[in-house]
């Protein structure tokens, strides 16, 4: 059997032979998972091409017992994985890729690169394939004979590119390998004799772990923002579970609370497994924690705070959507002038009445003349059907709404809002080729009718219900009768 | 006189015992005038702890008005009824804004399903009608009935919260009685009003003191200096009744909202002219549905639109209810 071999050849020699398709992209998935877990080890793990993985274990190894040890422990577990691993270890990255591929888990002592890469072939050097055989056709066939050649005419010969590499590999310039993932600023972990596999356990590890940050976050004067649990199965998964909090945090039994939000959102589709062996809180952003002093009655008044946790937990169980803040906005559409955010979001609009420099604004006076807006608007204003006016621009007499006809027995209006043209910039309708006519006209249309002005209305039933109604677009602006919708109710 | 002091002890004690078992334990004073007051002292202020409408009748057949520390049900029969269900409590919640400073934010829950039906609250509205400003809201839209209630619950723990209103519609399974005395009891333990607003459900057993029924009233002519503008649509008006109170007094009311005063006013002259215009057109109300089971009928209710055969004529039986032997027989 050869690389290259056709099916049908193949199947020949070995009739049984299984034939699986390749699949790039699940390999690809494969070595970043792989990745994720070659984290316990450093938090600085790259790819390499389709099939290697870089880590920069400077400053790591002691904490496995030493370079002989951690990789000892890395291609055993990598063995119980079911994965066929060959490692090396060197001061250069180019080094340890010479020494993974061409003499297996071996460790290139500091200062030994030379006398390591001189017998390997030129293919040790990550250099080009058609570099490779223009240096073997003129005999320089090992790494040793390309380093005693003299450099300028290699440079003339075969570009720049083969130095940097041999460079590289030998430590006289230094390499940056790029990290999959930034490096969290503190993280903190427990390596577990005994996988745990209860929830509750893995909660108890975190507060644990939350109180070893704490101090660390007070040497540094610091508060997390966005915090992960990362959670190391036995058979190679890892899981990340991130949460963000809405001011710095470092208080464990707070940050445990987040997580228990987290994981039990996550509930029972969480896939434990065999266990988790190693778990680590990593802290991806900090800001700088404010301490306040609390007042002697023992009712703490930092009512921010508990509000600030309150959404921090509702975030993390439902979702960025699920707490929402109003903010104002001078505008005169009324779905434009009142928007709900997520809680956590600055708000960043240069129109904001809220956020005006300097000068707090009053809040507009509530004076008679100004028109009355609802208390509940839909998102989306619902269509009615309105059979007859009492003149062509005044108020319905009816409305059928939500299939209930609603007779009018006093109106108010109209309020006119017409469109805001100096926001509004008219956008070109692109028709894409072969695309339904009818489609492009609705599309037309619906663009038409946002800038169309509206009149508002507000409007009172037999049964006492007051609506907000408003009519799209005047009278004999086109042949078409113009539409009604309800946009809001009244108290 | 000394037996007298006597039983005025026993009756302090065993009215303490009372309390002690409802899980109020308020210091419960005798005043010269022979009513109770009830103060609870709290960083030496004394804090009212009934949420007065300001409506003499309303508050007496409340027992002195709406209490704080607990969770209040407000209903409403329709779903288009949302509005002015969420302006009453809109309504008590500015009232209580006005004697607390308003620095701690109100959250309003619901799921995503009322938001949908009855629209979002709109801030715009809430700042001109109930003086409520956008700063001080905090509104959390959640697809589940579960996540919602837990949303609330967690709320309604919080001293930081002024107040809560959790918006559901229907009469779904998860909001049974064990709900709202988990509601209940959060809201007696942080001491914040718990407001529980109900669109489009029939009454159920609830461990909330109180339960209001909002339906909507007619406004009443805008005033103007040469008299009441004919035609215009003065202040938010409510018909609230009375369905549950510690009382036990029936009683409705149709109530105008002041925006300027942020005070309710009570309405009886026209009282009537809306009343008759409300039986105008009457449908009888239906929960909306959740696939629960149907709760039993209430006495007199039909559906709102029949199908299959005419129905027999008023005072006799129908076609099933006939006797047998009175039934037309088949002949051949």
């Amino acid at each position: 059997m050869k690389r290259g071999m056709g099916i049908a050849d193949a199947r020949a020699m070995h009739p049984t032979i299984e034939v699986v398709e390749a699949d790039p992209d699940a390999d690809r998935r494969l070595l970043e998972s792989l990745a994720d877990w070659c984290d316990r080890y450093t938090p600085l793990v790259a790819l390499d091409g389709l099939d290697g993985l870089f880590l920069d274990i400077t400053g790591c190894a002691h904490l496995f017992g030493g370079e002989k040890p951690m990789l000892e422990d890395m291609l055993s577990r990598f063995f119980h994985q079911g994965f066929g691993v060959r490692a090396g270890i060197a001061s250069t990255a180019g080094a340890a890729w010479a020494a993974a591929r061409f003499s297996g888990n071996h460790i290139v002592a500091p200062g030994k690169e030379e006398a390591f890469l001189g017998p390997l072939p030129l293919s040790a050097l990550r250099i080009e394939q058609e570099n490779r055989t223009r240096l073997e056709s003129v005999g320089l066939r090992t790494a040793g004979a390309v380093m005693a050649a003299p450099r300028s005419p290699l440079v003339r010969r075969f570009g720049a590119a083969l130095l940097l590499r041999l460079d590289q590999a030998l430590g006289r310039l230094d390499e940056a390998i790029s990290p999959r993932l930034p490096a969290a600023p503190l993280s903190v972990e427990r390596q577990l004799a005994e996988p745990i596999t209860q929830i509750e356990h893995v909660q108890l590890v975190t507060e644990s772990l939350a109180t070893t940050l704490k101090s660390q976050l007070e040497q540094r004067g610091e508060g997390a923002r966005r915090l992960a649990l990362i959670l190391f199965r036995t058979d190679g998964a890892v899981s990340r579970i991130a949460v963000g909090t809405s001011r710095p945090l470092r208080e464990p039994p707070v940050i445990q609370k987040l997580f228990h939000e987290k994981l039990s959102a996550i509930g029972q589709d969480f896939d434990v497994g065999f266990g988790f062996d190693l778990i680590r809180l990593a802290v991806l952003s900090t800001a700088p924690f404010e301490i306040r002093q609390a007042d002697l009655v023992g009712e703490a008044n930092d009512d921010d705070a508990d509000i600030a946790l309150f959404a921090d937990r509702i975030r993390a169980r439902l979702g960025e959507e699920a707490i929402l803040k109003p903010v104002t906005v001078e505008s005169h559409l009324p779905e434009r002038a009142v928007l709900t955010v997520p809680f956590a979001r600055e708000v960043k609009l240069e129109n904001s009445a809220a956020k005006k420099p300097g000068k707090a604004r009053d809040p507009v006076p509530l004076s008679v003349s100004r028109p009355e807006h609802p208390i509940r608007l839909f998102h989306s204003p619902e269509p009615i059907e309105v059979p007859a006016t009492e003149v062509p621009e005044g108020p319905p007499l009816h409305f059928r709404w939500r299939r209930a006809l609603h007779r009018v027995v006093r109106a108010e209006g109209p309020e006119r809002i017409a469109a805001e043209w100096w926001r509004e910039t008219i956008p070109k309708i692109k028709v894409k080729d072969g695309e339904d006519p009818e489609v492009v006209r609705n599309r037309v249309a619906a663009m038409e009718a946002a800038r169309l002005t509206r009149d508002y209305f507000r409007v009172e039933d037999t049964e006492g219900r007051r609506y907000w109604l408003y009519r799209q677009g005047l009278y004999g602006m086109s042949d078409k009768a113009p539409r009604w919708f309800l946009h809001g109710l009244f108290a | 006189m000394a037996k007298l002091a006597v039983t005025r002890e026993t009756v302090f004690a065993l009215r303490r015992e009372i309390a002690r078992i409802e899980g109020i334990l308020p210091e419960r004073f005798e005043t010269p005038d022979g009513r109770d007051a009830t103060v609870i002292r709290r960083g030496g202020m004394a804090v009212d702890p009934l949420l007065r409408s300001g409506i003499r009748r309303l508050d007496e057949t409340l027992g002195g008005g709406l209490p704080k520390a607990a969770l209040t049900e407000i209903h409403g029969g329709q779903t288009r009824d949302a509005g002015c269900v969420a302006g009453f409590a809109l309504a008590l919640l500015s009232l209580l804004l006005k004697t607390s400073p308003p620095e701690a934010p109100v959250l309003w829950a619901g799921t995503s399903e009322i938001f949908s039906e009855a629209g979002f609250p709109y801030a715009g509205g809430l700042r001109a009608f109930f003086g409520i400003d956008p700063e001080a809201l905090l509104f959390s839209e959640v697809p589940k009935i579960q996540d919602a209630l837990w949303v609330a619950e967690e709320a309604a723990r919080l001293k930081a919260l002024s107040a809560v209103v959790l918006e559901i519609r229907g009469n779904p399974e998860r909001l049974d009685l064990t709900a709202t005395r988990r509601l209940h009891h959060r809201a007696q333990d942080s001491g914040r009003p718990v407001f529980l607003l109900r669109q489009a459900a029939l009454a159920e057993p609830t461990a909330a003191p109180c339960r209001l029924v909002v339906s909507p009233a007619s406004a009443a002519a805008r005033q103007t200096i040469i008299g009441p503008l004919a035609g215009s649509i003065g202040r938010p008006a409510f018909t609230v009744a009375v369905s549950k109170s510690r009382t036990a007094l029936p009683g409705q009311f149709t109530l105008e909202w002041n925006p300027d005063e942020r005070a309710f006013e009570e309405r009886r002259s026209e009282e009537r002219t809306g009343e008759k215009q409300r039986t105008e057109n009457p449908v009888t109300l239906v929960p909306a549905s959740f696939g629960r089971a149907d709760p039993a009928a209430a006495t007199g209710t039909v559906l709102a639109f029949q199908t299959g055969p005419a129905q027999a004529p008023r005072h006799q039986p129908s076609r099933q209810e006939r006797p047998t032997h009175r039934r037309s027989r088949r002949t051949g």
